[in-house]
C-alpha cells in the first residue's frame, strides 16, 4: 500500500495569473485526500428556456432536442408529452410504441458510450474501442430508422414523423441479437476480471441512506438500492404495457453503477423485442393545433442518466409562456460532491464519470487547493495522475486487459 | 398506490384553506396553490407525512408583478404534487429548503440568477448558471429582459 | 518556401496533432469527433493524433456555439498554440450558432472569437464529414507548402 507521507508529484498545468481561467472543479486537498469539491456548472448554459418563449412549439421541438446530443430523444419526447397533455391530444398507440423503441435504442447507445468513456478514465482504453465499435451497430440502426445518427427528429406534437417498416423492424431485431451477445461479454468482464473489480469496488461510495437523502437519480441512485425508474413509477409512451425489470444493486459504488448499466442494456434489448412484437397498426400522428390552449403540465422521462423533468406553461398562443427543463445530471450534483469527500484525489476521474455527467468534463480545468498553494490541471493531466497512482499504489494495471481485448477486436 | 383523490381529501382535511385550490388534471398529477405564509407547513407535511421524498425541481415564473415558484414533489408511486406559491417581485425573498432537500441548492441558485429571487439560507458558493461577470441585477428569464446586442 | 519550412510543413501534414475542445456544445459533435477516431472511421490512418495540450497541437477541433463561460478559455487555448495553427469549426453551431442563434448566453460561432480555417457543417457533423473536412484542410496545407 502507499505511504501517505510520500510526496506525490502532480503534473503542473500552464499557469497564467493574468488571464483568469474558469475552473470547472475546485478541489480542497490535504495531501492526497480530498476535503471537498466544488463543481462549477453553467458551461453549456445557452439560454434555451428563454429562446423557447420566443419560438413556436414546433420550432421548440427542434431546439429542445439539442439540449443534449446524447439524450436528444429524451428531451424532445419529454417536451412533446407535456404539450400534448395540455392540448388534450390522444397520441396514437403506434406512435407511443415507436417513441419507446427509439428511446430504448438511445439508452443502448448512451450506455455503450458510457462504458467506453469509463474505460478511458481508468486506463482501460481498448474498452473504448470495443464498446464504441458495438455502439456503431445501434448508430446504424438509428440512422436507418430515423434518418440521422444523432438528433433523430422523430417527434412532432401529436406523434412521430416517421414510421418503422417491416424491413427496418427485422434489422432492428437482428441488431438486438448481435448486441445481446456482445453485452454478455461486458457482463463477463465486469463480474470476473479482478483488475476491474479491484479498480471499481469501494470507489465513489454512496450509501443507500445518503442516496435517498441527496435524492440521487438514474443508475447512480439505483446502484445504491434506490429503486426509482420513471418508466416503471410514472409510465409514459408505451412503457405501461411492457414487462421489464428495474435494475438495482447493493454495491453502492462505481462498480454497482457499472453493473446497473450493463444489465440495463439487456433489459433494453428485451423491451425493444417486445415493443416490435406488440406494436399495433394504425396512424402515427394526430393533428395538433397551432395554438395550444392555456394550461400547464409536468412531464417526466427516464433518460439514460436518470429522471428528466419538463414543465410547460401554455397561454393560448403558438408560443409557450414558459418551458422549464431539469436534466438528470443536475439532480446528482450533491451526491457526487458527497462521494468525493474524504477520498483520494486519484478517485476523482472515474467517480465523476460514473454519474455519466451531461457536461463535457474533459474541457474543465481542475483547481487543486492546498493550505498554502494551488495548482491548475487539465482534466487529462488529472486522469494521467489517477492512472499512474493506481498503478504505483494499488498495482492496478490495465495493459494486460488492453491486450486481451485488442486481440478480441482483431 | 397513492390515489390523487385521496391526497386531495387529506390536503383539505389538514389545511382547510386549500379547499378549492387543488387541481387534478390527470392521473398522478396534483396542482395546489398556497400563500407564502403557509407554504413551509404544507411542504413539510407533504414530505414527512405523505412520503413525497423526491424533489424534481423548482420552477420560476414571471407573472406581472409577482414571482411564482412551483415546487415539484414526487412520490414513489409516481404521483407528482406541484405546490405553487408566490412572492412580490419588489421583495422576492424566499426561504431555502436545503435543510429538507440538500439537492435543492442548485435549483435555488438558478432562481436567483435567472429571476432575481433572494433565497435566505443558502451557503457561500458559486452562482449558477451565469458567469461571475454577468451583472447581478440582470435576470434573463424575466419577461421584460431583452438581450443587449453583442 | 525554405527547406526547413518545407520539412516542418511536411511533418505537420503527415501527422497533424489535434486538440479537441467543446465550447458549450450539446455533445453531439464531440461524440462524433471521438467516433471518427474509433476503428470504424479511423481518422488516425491519416496520421491524426489526439493531444491533450494546446502547446503540442497543430489543429484545434472545436465544437459548440461558444457560451460566455467558455469564451475566455477558448481564447487562452488558441493563444497557447504555437504558430502555424489551424482552427476547424465542427458542427453548425460552431459555424454560425446553429439553433442557438439569438440565445443570450452564446457568441454564435467560433469565428466570433478566434480565426477559423475550416468549417464543417452538420447537426451534428457526421464522422465522414469530419474526416472529409480535416483531409481537405491537410490538402490545402500541402498546396501551401508546394508554393
Amino acid at each position: 500500500m502507499h505511504d501517505p507521507k510520500n510526496k506525490f508529484r502532480i503534473p503542473m498545468g500552464p499557469q497564467h495569473p493574468a488571464l483568469k481561467e474558469p475552473e470547472g472543479f475546485s478541489v480542497a486537498l490535504k495531501g492526497e485526500k480530498i476535503l471537498g469539491v466544488e463543481i462549477r456548472l453553467g458551461y453549456n448554459h445557452r439560454g434555451i428556456e428563454k429562446a423557447c418563449e420566443q419560438r413556436s412549439y414546433v420550432q421548440d421541438v427542434y431546439l429542445i432536442e439539442r439540449i443534449c446530443g446524447i439524450c436528444s430523444h429524451t428531451h424532445s419526447t419529454c417536451f412533446v408529452q407535456a404539450v400534448e397533455e395540455i392540448a388534450g391530444l390522444i397520441v396514437p398507440e403506434r406512435a407511443q410504441y415507436i417513441r419507446t423503441i427509439i428511446g430504448e435504442l438511445e439508452r443502448i447507445h448512451s450506455h455503450l458510450l458510457w462504458l467506453g468513456v469509463a474505460g478511458h478514465e481508468i486506463g482501460f482504453d481498448t474498452l473504448l474501442m470495443y464498446s464504441w465499435r458495438d455502439r456503431e451497430i445501434v448508430m446504424d440502426i438509428l440512422a436507418q430508422v430515423t434518418g440521422n445518427r444523432v438528433n433523430y427528429g422523430m417527434n412532432t406534437i401529436g406523434g412521430v414523423r416517421r414510421d418503422i417498416s417491416k424491413d427496418q423492424a427485422a434489422d432492428v431485431l437482428k441488431a438486438m441479437d448481435l448486441l445481446e451477445e456482445r453485452t454478455k461479454y461486458y457482463i463477463e468482464i465486469a463480474t470476473q476480471e479482478t483488475t476491474i473489480i479491484k479498480r471499481l469496488k469501494g470507489v465513489g461510495v454512496l450509501s443507500h441512506e445518503d442516496a435517498l437523502r441527496l435524492d440521487a437519480v438514474g443508475p447512480t441512485g439505483r446502484a445504491s438500492g434506490v429503486r426509482r425508474d420513471v418508466r416503471a413509477d410514472d409510465p409514459y409512451a408505451a412503457y405501461g404495457k411492457l414487462n421489464f425489470d428495474v435494475i438495482t444493486s447493493n454495491h453502492n459504488d462505481v462498480y454497482g453503477r457499472t453493473l446497473v448499466r450493463v444489465k440495463e442494456l439487456m433489459e433494453s434489448y428485451k423491451m425493444i423485442r417486445q415493443a416490435l412484437k406488440d406494436i399495433p397498426d394504425g396512424p402515427i400522428t394526430v393533428k395538433a393545433p397551432r395554438n395550444i390552449p392555456a394550461g400547464e403540465a409536468l412531464s417526466r422521462y427516464e433518460a439514460p442518466r436518470g429522471e428528466d423533468v419538463h414543465y410547460v406553461l401554455a397561454n393560448g398562443t403558438d408560443k409557450p409562456e414558459r418551458v422549464k427543463v431539469r436534466a438528470p445530471t443536475l439532480a446528482n450534483v450533491q451526491a457526487v460532491k458527497h462521494m468525493l469527500r474524504d477520498r483520494f484525489l486519484a478517485d476523482m476521474p472515474i467517480v465523476i464519470a460514473a454519474i455519466d455527467p451531461c457536461f463535457s468534463c474533459t474541457d474543465r480545468m481542475v483547481s487543486l487547493n492546498e493550505e498554502d498553494h494551488s495548482h491548475l490541471l487539465r482534466w487529462d493531466e488529472l486522469r494521467a495522475y489517477s492512472i499512474k497512482w493506481h498503478r504505483d499504489n494499488m498495482s492496478i494495471d490495465f495493459s494486460g486487459l488492453n491486450k486481451k481485448l485488442m486481440d478480441r477486436i482483431k | 398506490m397513492k390515489k390523487v383523490e385521496a391526497l386531495r381529501d387529506e390536503l383539505v382535511k389538514n389545511f382547510s384553506f386549500l379547499d378549492g385550490k387543488i387541481g387534478i388534471p390527470r392521473p398522478r398529477r396534483v396542482f395546489v396553490e398556497v400563500g407564502q405564509d403557509k407554504f413551509e407547513e404544507v411542504f413539510v407535511w407533504a414530505k414527512d407525512k405523505q412520503d413525497f421524498s423526491h424533489l424534481c425541481t423548482i420552477t420560476g415564473l414571471d407573472e406581472n408583478d409577482r414571482l411564482i415558484l412551483i415546487y415539484h414533489l414526487a412520490h414513489d408511486s409516481g404521483v407528482l404534487l406541484n405546490i405553487r406559491t408566490s412572492v412580490p417581485k419588489s421583495d422576492p425573498r424566499i426561504k431555502s429548503i436545503i435543510k429538507y432537500f440538500p439537492g435543492a441548492e442548485i435549483y435555488e441558485r438558478e432562481l436567483e440568477d435567472l429571476f432575481g429571487a433572494k433565497v435566505e439560507g443558502l451557503p457561500e458558493g458559486n452562482r449558477y448558471p451565469l458567469t461571475d461577470e454577468w451583472p447581478k441585477d440582470e435576470h434573463p428569464l424575466l419577461k421584460d429582459w431583452k438581450p443587449k446586442s453583442a | 518556401m525554405g527547406v526547413i519550412k518545407k520539412i516542418v510543413n511536411w511533418g505537420r501534414i503527415k501527422s497533424p496533432w489535434v486538440l479537441h475542445f467543446n465550447t458549450g456544445a450539446c455533445n453531439a459533435c464531440d461524440i462524433e469527433i471521438i467516433a471518427s477516431l474509433t476503428p470504424r472511421y479511423d481518422l488516425e490512418r491519416f496520421g491524426v493524433v489526439l493531444k491533450g495540450t494546446p502547446r503540442h497541437a497543430d489543429i484545434l477541433l472545436c465544437s459548440g456555439p461558444v457560451t460566455r463561460q467558455m469564451e475566455e478559455r477558448l481564447k487562452k487555448i488558441y493563444a497557447q498554440m504555437a504558430e502555424p495553427k489551424f482552427v476547424v469549426a465542427v458542427g453548425t453551431c460552431s459555424c454560425s450558432g446553429g439553433v442557438f442563434k439569438g440565445c443570450y448566453n452564446v457568441k454564435e460561432g467560433i469565428d466570433k472569437v478566434i480565426p477559423v480555417s475550416a468549417y464543417i457543417p452538420g447537426c451534428p457533423a457526421s464522422p465522414k464529414a469530419i474526416i472529409d473536412g480535416v483531409v481537405k484542410l491537410l490538402h490545402s496545407l500541402e498546396e501551401e507548402g508546394s508554393k
